[in-house]
């Protein structure tokens, strides 16, 4: 029998550039923007975009990454059926703004640069947004909204965070 | 002859009780809900998992512009997606608020009321609380002590189930306990810190009511113990928590003596003057706008405290043209809720080697009054307790640096320790806050709005200043780092969601509007056990005591129908 992660990468298929499986199954890949699919909020830019950071801040390890459950289609899905129009916009002025640094920092197109240079260049903004006071100009809500959606997908919820739909029972003092 | 022996208005905690009370002591009883039927099986969201709601199960933010913004504001913690059925639309029941001042009325018109949606942390009140008024002068004397509602407290109990530790705190009398939940190591840390440092504050574990050890009773209801999801908000399958959907509304249906009507808005009683008595309830069909009008030989009112008011408002007559039973002038006034706005958050370093197991429900620690125990010690009167606990911080929301392997990895460590608390003090009674009806706006149905106009004394303004101080000082006694606090903001009046004192109860009918058995000095069949008898708020928790009043006033009823009195 395949295990689970067999059954995730026999899935894999391709969206913008960057590798993408489809989510690991469940209601939310119905309400997400299906991986694939054209999105409903982002422009295909936008889409290239969110795929690639969320792909470097949550890559496939042992367990899936932001690709594999499909946190691009899951933020598109949410910018589309939940945020206002306020949040839209500030969203997608925080990508142009994101965009903009990471080809600065990259030193040409952040979208088709290798996965070291890029990682590089990521991991410099990532940390000077968090040394600094505020939002980062809109990045740690985008990190935010990409964390929360891969932590909300079964994939993310279960096989990453080890979540359990009922405990049973409370331990205070669990040594690690 | 009436239709029923009692009617009931409200299916929330003090409905509940007190129509489980009544039919168990064989009477006909009829409970008015003015919303909708819930159905756990079908309108329960406890069990959807994570990726099962959309959108992080947030409710979209034009739609919470559009019909919550009130709720939404009071308690975003607790309105999802999924939920969202729990909680009125502020659109289709609005209020009013006089102007200068702010008003969270937070609610659920359902079955059930808002004993679904309820934070489950119980507290008896003790003497202290019962002789604030007149020790201090605010307010009026309690026509009771701790001594008569006592045993009332202990059958409460007994039947909801309440998971927390005996004490032999004076200030905090305990209950009948059903297992408490574990302090964790980091709890229990601050608390030997604390108590050691301030000799006079204790921490306990929070006293809720969730079943730990399920009695038989609580079994044959279909009822057995918490499983540590933490998805309460959201209604609970197992019925592990108390509400009177889940214990005491399906009590009261197996004696076979309960009928209950949905979509009943109740706009008024009926008054006879020449036997002095409430003959009925005439309600408008929420969804049909049909009137109807019920009898009864009693009736208990738990509306809620400001509805409960407003419906006495309503109730006007040629003996009461001012509503009834409101010949004292206090129907509406001393309108109180506890305040928040003040507390601590810091750091507990050395364990971070352990986390926890299960999803605790509703806190964790609660720090019991500690401030004029003994006479008069502190810049302000009355007091306040602590609600809060510590918890590894995690690393969720992806508010932390890094990328890559690293940031996964991160989330697996549930990260440092952090302690919260928060205080929740005792708001002063006081005449000039009040529920009134809104001289010219009327909802749907053609009920005035409710006009409240609430605001806060010195006192309490006072008393969580120097909370700040306390929480504050006792987290620096127990070593915590990274100690924040941030400047005091009252939560506004009704967002503590413990509305009270609207009919007070009192010995003398000139001042208050009913006597000790939450009946109305002036028309003997009409009690009220919701939150409107409470002559002072105390800081604990209400909602154990308006269960004890109502079973307390359900069985002086029944006396008095079975000896023919009424």
């Amino acid at each position: 029998m395949r295990t689970r992660r067999e059954v995730l990468q026999g899935l894999i298929v391709s969206i913008g550039g960057a590798t993408a499986l489809t989510a690991c199954g469940g209601v939310a890949n119905v309400l997400s923007t299906q991986s694939g699919s054209a999105p409903r909020f982002y422009t295909d830019a936008e889409m290239a975009l969110v795929s690639r950071v969320s792909d470097l801040i949550i890559p496939r390890t042992e367990t899936p990454g932001a690709l594999d459950v499909n946190v691009p289609g899951y933020m598109d899905g949410l910018m589309t059926d939940w945020a206002s129009t306020e949040t839209k916009n500030a969203h997608r002025q925080a990508l142009l703004q994101i965009k903009q640094s990471l080809d600065t920092q990259a030193g040409e197109d952040f979208l088709q640069v290798n996965d070291e240079t890029a990682e590089r260049a990521l991991a410099v903004f990532d940390a000077r947004a968090f040394a600094a006071a505020g939002d980062g100009n809109g990045y740690k809500r985008v990190k935010g909204y990409m964390s929360q959606s891969f932590f909300a997908t079964e994939g993310g919820a279960t096989e990453e965070l080890k979540w359990v739909a009922v405990p049973g029972r409370w331990d205070p003092s669990v040594e690690i | 002859m009436a239709d029923f022996d009692a009617i009931v208005v409200g299916s929330g905690m003090s409905g509940g009780m007190s129509a489980k009370e009544l039919t168990e002591r064989g009477l006909k009883v009829l409970v008015l809900e003015r919303g909708p039927e819930i159905i756990p099986e079908r309108d329960y969201v406890d069990n959807l998992a994570p990726w099962e709601s959309p959108n992080l199960d947030s409710v979209a933010q034009d739609e919470i512009a559009e019909h919550y913004p009130k709720q939404y504001g009071g308690v975003a913690y607790a309105i999802k997606e999924s939920n969202k059925h729990f909680w009125v639309k502020d659109d289709e029941h609005p209020y009013e608020e006089a102007e200068g001042t702010s008003y969270d009325w937070l609610r659920g018109y359902h079955t059930g009321g808002r004993s679904i949606m309820w934070s489950r942390q119980v507290y008896r009140l003790s003497d202290l609380d019962f002789n604030a008024n007149k020790t201090d002068g605010h307010g009026i004397d309690w026509p009771i002590r701790y001594e008569d509602i006592e045993p009332w407290y202990q059958k409460v109990e007994t039947f909801i189930g309440i998971a927390g530790s005996a004490e032999g705190l004076p200030q905090l009398p305990d209950s009948v306990f059903q297992p408490a939940f574990e302090l964790t190591d980091a709890e229990k840390a601050l608390k030997a810190k604390v108590e050691t440092t301030f000799p006079e504050r204790n921490i306990i574990p929070a006293r809720i009511a969730h079943l730990t050890d399920a009695t038989d009773e609580q079994k044959e209801l279909g009822r057995s113990n918490c499983q540590v999801r933490n998805r309460c908000h959201f209604g609970c399958s197992f019925k592990a928590y108390f509400s009177s959907l889940n214990a005491t509304l399906p009590a009261a249906e197996r004696t076979g003596n309960l009928t209950m009507v949905h979509n009943a808005i109740v706009s008024s009683l009926e008054y006879d003057a020449q036997t002095n008595r409430v003959t009925g309830v005439r309600i408008v069909d929420a969804e049909s706008n049909e009137k109807r009008f019920y009898t009864a030989k009693v009736v208990f009112l738990n509306a809620s405290t400001i509805a409960s008011a407003m419906i006495l408002l309503q109730s006007t007559s040629e003996t009461y043209p001012n509503g009834l039973v409101n010949r004292s002038d206090q129907v509406g006034r001393n309108l109180m809720d506890h305040v928040s706005g003040a507390g601590a958050v810091g750091l507990m370093s050395g364990f971070d080697n352990q986390k926890v197991f299960g999803r605790r429900p509703s806190g964790g620690i609660y720090i019991p009054r500690y401030a004029n125990l003994n006479g008069q010690d502190k810049p302000y009167l009355r007091g306040f307790g602590f609600q809060g606990g510590s918890s590894p911080l995690g690393n969720g929301g992806g508010q932390i640096a890094g990328i890559g392997r690293n940031f996964k990895e991160a989330h697996k460590n549930p990260g440092p320790w952090r302690v919260n608390i928060g205080a929740f003090g005792e708001q002063l009674p006081n005449s000039e806050n009040r529920v009134t009806l809104h001289p010219s706006k009327r909802d749907r149905w053609g009920n005035p709005l409710a006009l409240l106009n609430v605001t806060y004394s010195d006192n309490e303004h006072t008393m969580l200043q120097e909370a700040s101080k306390d929480a504050v000082a006792m987290l620096e006694a127990a070593g915590c780092t990274n100690i924040t606090a941030n400047e005091v903001s009252l939560t506004k009046p009704g967002n503590r969601i413990h509305e009270m004192g609207s009919a007070r109860m009192g010995r003398d009918p000139a001042n208050s509007v009913l006597n000790q058995w939450c009946q109305a000095h002036d028309v003997p069949n009409l009690f009220i056990t919701d939150g409107s008898f409470m002559a002072s708020s105390a800081c604990q928790n209400p909602s154990l005591t308006y269960m004890a009043f109502s079973a307390r006033a359900a069985h002086y009823a029944a006396d008095l129908i079975a000896d023919g009195t009424l």
